[in-house]
């Protein structure tokens, strides 16, 4: 998710950049009418990879009659610095929760019209209206990811807690994941704190925990989900931090890969379904929304995906094998006691330069 | 020739071990059973099979091939006439072509993908207040593969030359040539290896780009290293690695063949 160790600045800088030049401005009637229509036959999205279902998207052309070309993107960050300098054309994007408020303000997205969204009424209640996105104006939950501990059984059972990430005793060689947010994230929620938190005091104590974390033996350094899955497997380490969904998929072919989430709380990471302001295609970009809020398609895109699904409607058409896996599912009152953390947008400039710090430095070492 | 001392031998050969075995172990676990790579399941061939049936790989080596092609035509003109202007020319604007040459070169592959994803844009936004539109694509992407690869050919080109003074094409003309007679029959032979290093080169990175391509390439048009790389998020599949393979065997033949080609003439 995140990009090679000291590219991250350098593409923040071009996207600061590249905001500067707005191509979105407001033009005259002329310039207007010259921007292309749209046929109403190419849907253009850009996603993840692996992250769609190429029978949904079969299906889909077949009953609309319409071409779906899908785009792959590696983190936010490359995608943001792609669309704020104005690089392509698409209708729908896939972004995490946490830039949604940033392409609002860029002026990238259009409000969703939601008389063209029925099956909006199949997301469950506790995903609606969330803090990123009050009232779902411009975004509607995709799938999304609780960041666990994953571990391989043949090797060692783990209690149900970060503290055998963040405790004192070392013994257990471990991985923490190659993102900012869900380290500071998780030291944050093993402390008792929200993972947004702006307070001083606390990121102070975050920032104690994990330098002393990361001066471990065990500590065998960052890692994206697939690494961390695959030291998993070869039984190169004992722990991991991972995305839920990301280990899933390999305890089919494994078993002895498994996750938990701590007890403590942890954080999850939203993916959401977004229409672009100069989308040339927004009613057939709604019409696909739509559809993949139905629910046999929303249940469909999980089974493929292994992440989970908003869609309250869907799970019930879960395959059992993901319907019985509690890491998957988190008891939905986590989410109201502030034991679930949606990974928010910082609240101000100086919060996000404390996280930096913080980051800078547990990589620097 | 005195013998290697075997300490030298020892190191070459860890050299070239640690150069080739992430090779060997690709194309070992491209026949790996397993959908993760971390153990071996069993030989398999299934991947090959998965490979050949993705429209998205087919169409993405289409478009790298295309791109690549086209680039390195284009490029190797301009840049071997660019290279050839800097060899015979001293004026002040040397230095200062030189230089912008050097730029592309030394600019960050980030920067550059961004500065051209913002020209584009510009130029867009011109052209649809004239009442046009495009879509960056095929185009977008060939003229920024040009960009860069002109200074690797130019600069290719002006190496190769910098022993030979200009007496060379005088000599050839006091001798009746004309000037078009020298450049075909003095200047271009000679510089043909530098010509043909940075055509090659210019192929490579074309080939390889991804930063640049990921920037200036619209909706729709995804070449090889831009669909490979942005799997990375989910971990690549194996029938990358069957992809990663037969890339590489493609690679070797070519070199074998171009090596079997140039020997008899091979005196440069």
């Amino acid at each position: 998710m995140t990009l090679r160790r000291g590219q991250r600045p350098l593409l923040a800088l071009c996207a600061l950049l590249s905001s500067c030049y707005r191509v979105d401005k407001p033009a005259g009637p002329a310039a207007a009418a010259a921007v292309p229509a749209g046929d109403g036959r190419t849907l253009r999205v850009f996603i993840w990879s692996e992250y769609m279902d190429p029978d949904i998207v079969g299906a889909f052309e077949k009953q609309s009659g319409a071409r779906v070309i899908l785009d792959t993107f590696e983190s936010n960050e490359a995608m943001l610095a792609k669309l704020q300098g104005g690089g392509a054309t698409y209708d729908l994007v896939v972004p995490s929760s946490y830039v949604v408020q940033t392409m609002v303000r860029a002026g990238l997205l259009q409000p969703l019209n939601r008389a063209q969204l029925p099956n909006l009424k199949n997301v469950a209640p506790e995903f609606l209206n969330p803090p990123y996105d009050p009232g779902n104006r411009y975004s509607v939950p995709y799938q999304y990811a609780a960041t666990g501990l994953a571990y391989n059984k043949s090797r060692y059972v783990p209690r149900s807690s970060w503290a055998e990430i963040f405790g004192p005793e070392d013994r257990r060689s471990f991985v923490l994941l190659d993102d900012p947010r869900e380290v500071i994230g998780a030291a944050l929620k093993y402390l008792g704190h929200s993972a947004n938190t702006a307070d001083v005091a606390e990121l102070r104590a975050a920032r104690d925990l994990l330098r002393r974390t990361v001066a471990k033996k065990g500590f065998q350094g960052f890692d994206g989900g697939p690494g961390t899955r695959n030291k998993l497997l070869a039984r190169q380490v004992d722990l991991g931090q991972i995305y839920v969904g990301d280990l899933l998929i390999a305890t089919e072919e494994n078993p002895q890969v498994q996750v938990l989430l701590p007890r403590e709380g942890t954080t999850i990471s939203m993916d959401t379904l977004v229409v672009l302001k100069r989308s040339p295609n927004p009613a057939l970009a709604h019409r696909f929304i739509n559809t993949l809020l139905d629910a046999e398609v929303g249940a469909r895109l999980s089974n493929y995906t292994y992440y989970a699904t908003p869609n309250a409607a869907a799970r019930p058409l879960l395959d059992d094998f993901l319907k019985e896996i509690p890491a998957l599912n988190p008891p939905p009152q986590w989410l109201q006691n502030g034991k679930l953390d949606f990974i928010d947008e910082l609240p101000g400039r100086r919060a996000q330069r404390l996280y930096d710090r913080i980051w800078t430095e547990l990589k620097s070492r | 020739m005195t013998r290697t001392h075997p300490l030298l031998a020892a190191w070459a050969w860890l050299v070239y071990a640690f150069l080739y075995l992430p090779i060997v172990v690709l194309v070992v676990f491209s026949f790996n059973e397993s959908r993760f790579g971390a153990e071996w399941t069993g030989f398999t061939t299934k991947w090959y099979g998965v490979l050949l049936g993705r429209a998205d790989v087919r169409g993405a080596l289409g478009h790298t091939l295309e791109v690549a092609l086209l680039s390195t035509l284009v490029s190797t003109v301009l840049g071997t006439l660019t290279g050839l202007g800097l060899w015979r020319y001293t004026s002040r604007a040397r230095a200062a072509v030189s230089t912008l040459l050097v730029l592309p070169i030394v600019i960050p592959d980030v920067v550059m993908g961004v500065m051209l994803l913002m020209f584009y844009a510009a130029v867009r936004a011109g052209l649809e207040r004239a009442g046009w539109t495009f879509d960056n694509g095929f185009w977008t992407v060939l003229l920024a593969h040009v960009t860069f690869q002109i200074s690797y050919v130019a600069l290719t080109v002006r190496s190769r030359l910098s022993g030979y003074g200009p007496e060379l094409e005088e000599a050839a003309r006091d001798l009746g040539a004309s000037a078009w007679q020298s450049f075909w029959r003095v200047v271009l032979p000679l510089a043909w290896p530098g010509v043909l290093a940075g055509a090659l080169l210019a192929f490579t990175l074309s080939l390889d780009d991804f930063v640049v391509t990921y920037f200036t390439s619209g909706s729709g048009f995804q070449t090889l290293p831009v669909l490979i790389y942005t799997n990375v998020k989910r971990g690549v599949t194996p029938d990358i690695n069957a992809l990663s393979t037969l890339l590489i065997l493609v690679t070797v033949v070519a070199i074998l063949v171009a090596n079997a080609l140039l020997r008899p003439r091979g005196k440069g």
